[in-house]
This record gives C-alpha cells, sequence and structure tokens, in this order.
C-alpha cells in the first residue's frame, strides 16, 4: 500500500461514514446513481471506491463487479452489503494509483465520489486507463469545483479543511479525465455544475 | 431541479433557519458605531462561517451534501452582509434581523434553483 496518509484518513472516516452520508446525500443522489450504475454490463466491472458499501443496493443483480477501497476498515464495514448483492461482487483493498490488475482486462470501469479524494488524480485517471480494454468504458459520478460565481470560490475557500477529513471540494476531474487520455462521452449535471455524471471511454488502438 | 417534496422541504428548511440564525448573530455583532466597510465582511464571514456549522452539524445529513452546503452558504453570506449593513446605519433588533436572513434564505434558494433548472435545461457537455 503506497498511500498510508490517504488510508488512515478513510479508516478513521469509517466510523462515521454512513451516519453521515446514510440519508442525506444518498438519498439524495439515488436516482441518478442508479442511472448511471444501470450502464453496468456483463463483462468485467472494476468499482473505485467502494466504502461501506452505500452504493452497492443501487447496483443492478447479476453483474461481475471488483470493488476497490483504499481503506481496509471501509472495506470491512461493507462486508454485509458485498454478501447481499445478487451477482458476483468482490471487495479488495487496494489503491488506485497501483492498481493491482493485468494490462486491459476491465470492460467498465465505474466511480463514485472517488476523484475528489485521490491524492494524485491524472495518475489515477491514468491508472484506469491502462487497466481499460481499448474501447473499455469509464462511468464517474463525482463532485468537483464550480465556475460559477460564488460557488467556485466558496469551495476553494472551503477545500484547506475538508481536505484534512475528507474530500478536496475543488477538483477539475472533468479536465482530469482528457489529461489521462479519454475520449469524453457525456457530462451531464446532478447539482449545479459541482455534482455530474462523467462518461468517457479509452480510445481503439 | 429538485421535485421530491421531503428536500424540498429540507432545502427551505436549511436555509430559513441559516438565513434567520446568520442575520440575528450579524446583528448582534456589529452596531451603529461600526464602519460599512468593516461591517460588511465581517457580516459575510460570521453568516458562511454559521452556515457551515449548521450545514455539517445539522443539514447535512438529513439533506444533501452539495446540495445543502452550496445554497445555504450562499444565504448565511447575504443574510450576514446585509443584515451588518443596516446595523451599522440604524439600531437592529434580533426579530428583524432575523426576518431579513428568512428572505435572504428565500432569494439564496430561489437563485440556485432557477440556476439549476437553467444548467440541466442547456444540458453542458463540458464542466469542470
Amino acid at each position: 500500500m503506497s498511500d498510508i496518509a490517504t488510508r488512515r484518513k478513510w479508516d478513521r472516516a469509517a466510523r462515521s461514514f454512513d451516519l453521515m452520508t446514510g440519508i442525506g446525500p444518498d438519498k439524495r443522489w439515488e436516482p441518478a446513481k442508479r442511472a448511471l450504475f444501470g450502464r453496468m454490463g456483463q463483462g468485467e466491472i472494476l468499482f473505485l471506491a467502494i466504502g461501506t458499501g452505500l452504493d452497492i443496493p443501487f447496483f443492478p443483480p447479476g453483474r461481475r463487479i471488483l470493488g476497490i477501497d483504499i481503506s481496509p476498515k471501509m472495506i470491512a464495514a461493507a462486508a454485509p452489503r458485498v454478501a447481499a448483492y445478487r451477482g458476483e461482487l468482490r471487495a479488495q483493498v487496494m489503491d488506485v494509483h497501483d492498481l493491482d490488475l493485468p494490462d486491459r482486462s476491465i470492460d467498465q470501469v465505474f466511480t463514485s465520489c472517488t476523484f475528489c479524494s485521490v491524492p494524485r488524480p491524472v495518475e489515477g485517471l491514468r491508472q484506469l486507463y491502462r487497466v481499460l480494454k481499448p474501447g473499455g468504458e469509464l462511468h464517474m459520478f463525482e463532485h468537483t469545483g464550480s465556475r460559477l460565481f460564488p460557488f467556485g470560490l466558496m469551495l476553494h475557500a472551503m477545500t484547506p479543511i475538508s481536505r484534512r477529513v475528507g474530500p478536496d471540494m475543488n477538483r477539475v476531474t472533468t479536465a482530469n479525465v482528457v489529461r489521462a487520455g479519454f475520449q469524453l462521452d457525456r457530462v451531464q449535471p446532478v447539482f449545479l455544475d459541482v455534482v455530474k455524471t462523467i462518461s468517457a471511454h479509452r480510445p481503439q488502438d | 431541479m429538485e421535485r421530491r417534496a421531503y428536500f424540498i422541504a429540507g432545502d427551505l428548511l436549511a436555509n430559513l433557519s441559516t438565513g434567520a440564525v446568520a442575520g440575528a448573530a450579524s446583528a448582534l455583532l456589529v452596531g451603529p458605531g461600526w464602519p460599512m466597510w468593516l461591517a460588511m465582511p465581517a457580516g459575510m464571514l460570521l453568516g458562511m462561517l454559521l452556515a457551515s456549522v449548521l450545514g455539517v452539524a445539522v443539514f447535512f445529513r438529513y439533506f444533501g451534501a452539495m446540495e445543502v452546503m452550496l445554497p445555504t452558504a450562499l444565504t448565511g453570506m447575504l443574510a450576514g452582509m446585509l443584515a451588518a449593513m443596516w446595523a451599522t446605519m440604524a439600531p437592529l433588533g434580533l426579530a428583524p434581523a432575523a426576518l431579513l436572513g428568512v428572505l435572504c434564505g428565500y432569494a439564496a434558494l430561489g437563485l440556485v434553483y432557477a440556476l439549476d433548472w437553467h444548467l440541466k435545461r442547456s444540458a453542458p457537455e463540458q464542466g469542470t
């Protein structure tokens, strides 16, 4: 495991994670997440970061999914939800910067509020590019910074504090996806230009 | 734009109460002796700080993350600034300051809903 600081941060958050996010944010985002995860196909699926498994009830049944997270305590907390999934779902501790997966082995990657917290996001996205098959899809549910005044400034102001206990609030994730080599297919707003779904793919060789 | 009654009611509760608290607190802090140039940023900062505390401690877990934090931060900023400006010009009681904050909450939430509706209608294909 290469990123001890990030692992410790999310290990600490694991105890209160469901309490903080299980009612408001999770219910609020449920329709958009169900729509996004409804695109899960029949191939090999990689899901980042599975956390305590709050997103698992939104997965369509019968899929073959590897869920990863940097935090062993998150993975432990997710165990009952992993076991309850009606399909093939495995959860493993893994750092997105250092994916222990072969090149071109995954058909689809899904993320859920992941790249607000990955310390080196373009590097992490390049790892996803590496493991995706040519033509493979990346589907993300993420919150980012904003181009709108005064929300962009607010999110910049909040980030030094929020980063200590959880995510950055001012990431430029759509631009990072393109920077990592993906071809952008669709960006759909969920709330303002801050919460959004991003779909992209690895171009064919 | 949000259409579920639970979340609309939650947004109203979060923004109106944040506005009331920020307006009243700003009126308590600032008095007629304050210069306007100092009262405005002081009220804004106080309002945003109170909005952040209320958002994280109370509203976030019931009504949403960004959907609560951003409108209430705007409400707190507006309510704190306007109540502080008013308080430099004439004595401002707690009840009128809270009422001013409630009106700011309505305005801020309305603005955010309108902006969200506009963005979804135009469905931008690019963003940050």
